[in-house]
């Protein structure tokens, strides 16, 4: 008998010594809040939604009239509306995926349904940042090349600035910004994966492996 | 009808606390994480209870949301000094039966199981419960057969751990 059988043995021939909890304590429990993951996750993947959400809103009136200005008004308002369904696409996934969490699946299946609204979230993030970068890109090519007509709309010649000076420094304002979006959102997912899912995704690991 | 539910699991729940608290004594590794345990698996054990239909025992089905708890949903929230007496067990000995040896076996087998990872832990815990091997694989989500494999594995690291 190895020592694993004995403690089997001794575990269940005797009790273990626990303090008591009485039935007025467990009581009292139930109306207390949960701290768990899951609620973490839901709160801070509502959190994101609601900022990219959020961001397309409050874009001032006077970009849209620059816009207006500049030509691109009904490609925007018809890629906006595209844009919108998605968001409703992504919403629709994230409430199906958080609905399916459930702690009285099995282990395995409880932490690939937390993670799959994880992911669900993850991709909501990478496709928010894919269109940023990529509508920057092509609406900064767009002024650049128009950049005489938006010199002239944003009156910049009454604060003294030159065309030629204009033109670099909206480039590179805007690649400044750029870099600043991209790192702060790194530095997020950094956090959450890390504080958050680490122990899960270790966990879920550890499954997956030993059913391979 | 709300009370009556409420009655009934904080009776089921009073009656098989035991399992709880041995739950939260191997994955914690002081008195105030465990308590915070208990509470956090308290609270998922109610809020599924509804759904609880009763063609299970009541403790059988206490073992797969407590051990879900544990290793999935349950995050510390501070970083805790961690207490050398919480980590060896205390059992209820009756003083004909004491005998040393054992009891140093004993609590150098528990701490050895305290040390392997979440999921070893919950596959050796059940293992200690007398749970089949088929509960075990239902409990964790793998298949029958891998769940054997891992327990002797298991059984094997355990073994270098005390004997390295």
């Amino acid at each position: 008998m190895d020592n694993l059988d004995i403690l089997k043995k001794e575990w269940q021939s005797r009790e273990q010594e626990h303090p008591k909890i009485s039935y007025n304590d467990i009581y009292k429990m139930l109306l207390k809040k949960s701290s768990s993951i899951v609620k973490w996750i839901f709160v801070i993947s509502v959190a994101e939604l609601l900022f990219w959400i959020s961001i397309q809103l409050i874009i001032p009136e006077k970009n849209m009239e620059i816009m207006n200005e500049m030509g691109i008004g009904d490609i925007l308002f018809y890629s906006n509306f595209v844009h919108f369904t998605v968001f409703a696409i992504f919403i629709f996934f994230f409430y199906k995926n958080f609905k399916s969490i459930q702690v009285t699946d099995n282990t395995k299946m409880l932490m690939k349904n937390i993670l799959k609204t994880r992911k669900t979230v993850k991709y909501f993030v990478y496709y928010n940042v894919g269109i940023f970068i990529l509508s920057s890109i092509v609406v900064d090519f767009y002024f650049y090349s128009n950049s005489e007509h938006l010199f002239e709309i944003m009156d910049f010649a009454s604060q003294g600035m030159s065309p030629e000076n204009f033109a670099s420094v909206f480039i590179i304002s805007q690649i400044v910004v750029g870099i600043l979006v991209l790192g702060l959102l790194i530095l997020f997912y950094w956090l959450v994966y890390g504080f958050l899912l680490r122990k899960l995704n270790k966990n879920y690991l550890e499954l997956k492996k030993m059913d391979c | 009808m709300n009370k009556q539910l409420e009655h009934s699991f904080v009776k089921q729940l009073e009656e098989n606390q035991n399992i709880v608290h041995k739950i939260c004594r191997l994955y914690t590794h002081d008195q105030d994480s465990h308590n915070d345990l208990f509470q956090e698996i308290t609270i998922q054990l109610w809020r599924a209870f509804p759904k609880f239909r009763g063609d299970s025992k009541f403790s059988t089905w206490m073992y797969r949301v407590a051990l879900n708890t544990a290793i999935t949903l349950y995050r510390k929230s501070k970083r805790r000094v961690r207490t050398q007496d919480f980590e060896s067990i205390s059992f209820k000995i009756k003083a004909e039966e004491y005998d040393e040896t054992i009891e140093l076996q004993l609590k150098l087998m528990y701490r050895a199981v305290k040390k392997l990872n979440d999921i070893d832990k919950a596959l050796v815990f059940l293992y200690l419960e007398d749970k089949s091997y088929k509960e075990i694989s239902e409990t964790l989500g793998i298949s029958e057969v891998n769940a054997r494999v891992k327990m002797n594995r298991t059984k094997e690291k355990l073994r270098k751990i005390l004997n390295p």
